[in-house]
């Protein structure tokens, strides 16, 4: 019917209004198609390859070989394993390293959203000093993880000025940064570096409510409760799902905070993926087995990836009908 | 049809452009060898963050030295880290091109050399760079696997010393620093009294932990590796942690604080003046020492050389006074510049230039004669001994991974160091485990 696939929907459409074949032909010939500058998309797309497909294929060979520091210098020739590296990689810690990274992204998103939008729905109307408080949310965000987790390390030491503080009120703070708690505190750190995400998604959904909306909710006689849950809120819907979806992401790819906060090795409790698979390719020099462990983790990222891609698509068609 | 014709064609021209960069990123290579004019040297050599204006003006007067010397320029190139050196290792060897010379550290040697790509030391190169005679001759140990297979020329020491508080020490009417473990924690013990503690340790550190571990139970006889048998098992090695353990658990003698202390902490935590021993430190650290509540009051001492639980070492045991630690210079196999390379490496192994270096960021020589002139010092002298009562850790490919196991052990313990006990049932686990990371590494090893 055409000649490439992405035409689909304008011969579609030139199929149901054009009874006679010559008629449709000139039209789809005529006006839409040769107006796309497909071209254009090709330097895009050129980079794509080079930097994103073929790596993530060689990621693909490379998991499959049996590559170390012995057979990097003729990697052409390592020996080809098949799925001997993901076999390995399941019995060893991978398992618990994706059971710790899902859970700590997800509860640190979880936890970040009531934060993101308290402070969005704080900032949303003018007041004296709101450009400096909307600064000040900001700050957590610009500053480099490598420095949060530093001083966050700092102030947690056995001795640091938080057991200290918690001294003083007769707790004993205990051990921050090894065995059981060392878990909660990568989430506790990680909600103080990236709640300003959500807050900024939310504001800018915020921002996008039309006057009319409040003006329609005054005439209502809504209080600001109701009309917070049943007015803005909804608003704010489509942009704090995407905000979830990134901050997941962010969350479950974050090296650099347990890395510095923790070093490595890591404690078994904060063994997440990327630090696996660094300890491995880096310090191990398997890079064969961390292939096979980074693409398992690219795989259960691409999971809730491409289900909320899906879900929100949806809704952007919805929003876009109405306006 | 036209339009799809002018894709392709702008898809190939794009395609063709694309790869002749990457063709061009791909060489940069010098051509021929022989004499110097006009060529380049390429050195990659850890960057020294404590001193790095000296390092710059060493970098300069061996570059100028060099040129007059041969004619080619020498392109100095940095890294900051062993991980990024190991990066650009692994980079060169897969493109077959990079840096001619390699500063590696020594216990990263043994890695290096399981990739094959540095040129092995025959008679011919040892004489380029003025014989192996030159050197003082435990810095040769970590080389290669043996001594048909070294690639591995020594360039600078930093052993491992033990610092101790001279006042403290003198107050308790104790005249010599520890010269057996047991000894070391005896002394502790008298010394911890009030707010003073006996000993300041890094159970923290990412590299502290095994380095004591390795000591103990080479001293005991047990090198941890056995040809191609790890041994982490072993009853030594047991003692090895129990002692480590036990100056936090049983002892006392180490500030509890102390569980997340890196080595830098360790020594900061020394100069305030409070502690009496501090166990693994350089000669670097002299610097902290003299700006701290210490200055003035400290002295280096070889670390024990008696393993703990005994006070003679047994027959099979090594006078381990410290793992061998510096830096060897490495040529690339791949380099079209081998004979500059090794002109250069003779350079700058030579008494003057390693004197230069040493007064410039303070690295020991590994040159012999270099060495000697520096004995006049009291505190180097020390130094200078433990450099050469250096042992090589076991020279295999797996050695990273069995690091990597013995630190472990250390860090999956932290939360029973701070409850008070690490019990024998979570020792024999974790030792467990170790070994069997450690036997699997091995195994792969070619």
């Amino acid at each position: 019917m055409t000649d490439d696939g992405t035409t689909t929907t304008l011969a579609e459409r030139g199929e149901d209004t054009a009874a006679a074949p010559g008629h449709r032909e000139r039209r789809r010939r005529g006006v839409t198609e040769q107006q796309r500058p497909l071209w254009m998309l090709i330097p895009g797309g050129l980079l794509m390859t080079l930097i994103i497909i073929i790596p993530l294929l060689l990621a693909v060979y490379i998991s499959l070989i049996d590559l170390d520091q012995y057979t990097l210098r003729r990697w052409l020739e390592a020996p080809f394993i098949g799925l001997d590296n993901f076999v390995e990689a399941f019995q060893s810690g991978l398992p618990n390293s994706i059971w710790i990274s899902v859970s700590f992204a997800v509860l640190s998103t979880a936890a970040t959203v009531p934060f993101g939008i308290a402070a969005a729905v704080a900032t949303q109307n003018a007041y004296r000093g709101r450009s400096l408080v909307r600064a000040v949310f900001l700050i957590p965000y610009v500053l480099p993880s490598f420095v949060v987790a530093t001083v966050w390390r700092t102030m947690l030491q056995p001795d640091g000025i938080v057991n200290n503080l918690l001294a003083k009120a007769n707790v004993d703070g205990g051990l921050w940064l090894s065995g059981p708690k060392s878990y909660w505190t990568l989430i506790l750190v990680e909600i103080w570096a990236a709640w300003p995400f959500i807050y900024l998604m939310a504001l800018a959904g915020l921002q996008s409510v039309d006057g009319e909306v409040h003006e329609a909710s005054a005439i209502d006689g809504a209080n600001w409760w109701p009309k917070l849950t049943h007015v803005i809120l909804p608003y704010l819907r489509g942009p704090v799902l995407l905000a979830c979806l990134l901050a997941t992401l962010n969350h479950i790819n974050n090296f650099t905070l347990p890395f510095v906060l923790f070093g490595a090795p890591a404690p078994d409790d904060v063994n997440v993926m990327p630090m696996i698979v660094y300890v491995t390719s880096f310090q191990s020099l398997r890079f064969g087995l961390s292939a096979a462990m980074a693409i398992v983790s690219l795989l259960i990222i691409a999971i809730p990836l491409f289900v909320y891609l899906r879900a929100l698509r949806l809704d952007v068609h919805e929003e876009g009908g109405r306006k | 049809m036209a339009l799809r014709r002018m894709r392709a064609v702008v898809a190939l021209a794009g395609a063709v452009t694309l790869t002749a960069g990457l063709v061009a990123c791909g060489g940069g290579d010098d051509e021929g060898g022989g004499g110097g004019e006009g060529k380049t040297l390429n050195v990659l050599i850890g960057a020294n963050t404590q001193y790095p204006e000296e390092f710059q003006a060493w970098q300069k007067s061996v570059s100028d030295k060099f040129k007059a010397q041969t004619g080619a320029t020498v392109e100095f190139e940095t890294f900051a880290t062993a991980n990024d050196e190991l990066t650009k290792i692994q980079t060169s060897v897969v493109a077959g091109s990079g840096p001619d010379v390699y500063a590696v550290g020594t216990t990263l040697t043994p890695t290096a050399y399981s990739t094959g790509a540095f040129v092995k030391l025959g008679d011919e190169q040892w004489d380029k760079i003025g014989g192996k005679d030159k050197f003082v001759p435990a810095t040769l140990g970590i080389s290669g696997p043996d001594e048909q297979n070294q690639v591995g020329v020594p360039w600078v020491s930093r052993p491992f010393v033990m610092v101790y508080n001279t006042e403290i020490l003198k107050a308790a009417g104790i005249s010599k620093p520890a010269a057996t473990w047991d000894e070391l924690t005896q002394h502790a013990k008298q010394l911890t009294t009030g707010d003073q503690y006996g000993l300041s340790v890094g159970y923290k550190d990412n590299f502290d932990p095994w380095k004591f571990v390795w000591g103990m139970s080479v001293q005991a006889g047990n090198p941890l590796v056995d040809g191609k048998t790890a041994k982490l098992t072993d009853p030594t090695t047991k003692k090895a942690y129990q002692t480590y353990f036990g100056w936090l658990t049983t002892d006392k003698v180490v500030n509890p604080a102390a569980i997340g202390w890196s080595n830098s902490q360790a020594i900061a935590e020394f100069a305030k003046g409070k502690t009496a021993y501090m166990a693994l430190t350089s000669a670097t650290a002299a610097k902290a020492l003299d700006g701290g509540a210490t200055k003035g009051k400290w002295s280096f001492a070889l670390l024990p050389t008696v393993p703990p639980g005994a006070t003679s070492r047994p027959a099979n045991g090594v006078e381990a006074a410290s793992i061998l630690s510096g830096d060897n210079l490495l040529v690339a196999d791949y380099s079209k510049n081998q004979d500059l390379a090794f002109e250069f490496v003779k350079l700058i192994t030579d008494q003057e230039v390693q004197l230069e270096y040493y007064k410039a960021v303070g690295n020991l020589p590994a040159n012999a004669a270099a060495l000697d002139t520096l004995k006049s010092d009291q505190q180097l002298a020390t130094v200078a001994e433990a450099a050469k009562k250096s042992v090589a850790t076991p020279f295999t490919g797996a050695w990273a991974d069995i690091q990597l196991a013995l630190t472990n052990v250390v860090v999956q313990s932290i939360p029973d160091l701070s409850k008070g006990s690490v019990s024998d049932a979570q020792l024999d686990a974790r030792l467990a485990d170790a070994q069997k990371a450690a036997q699997s590494s091995l195994d792969r090893a070619k």
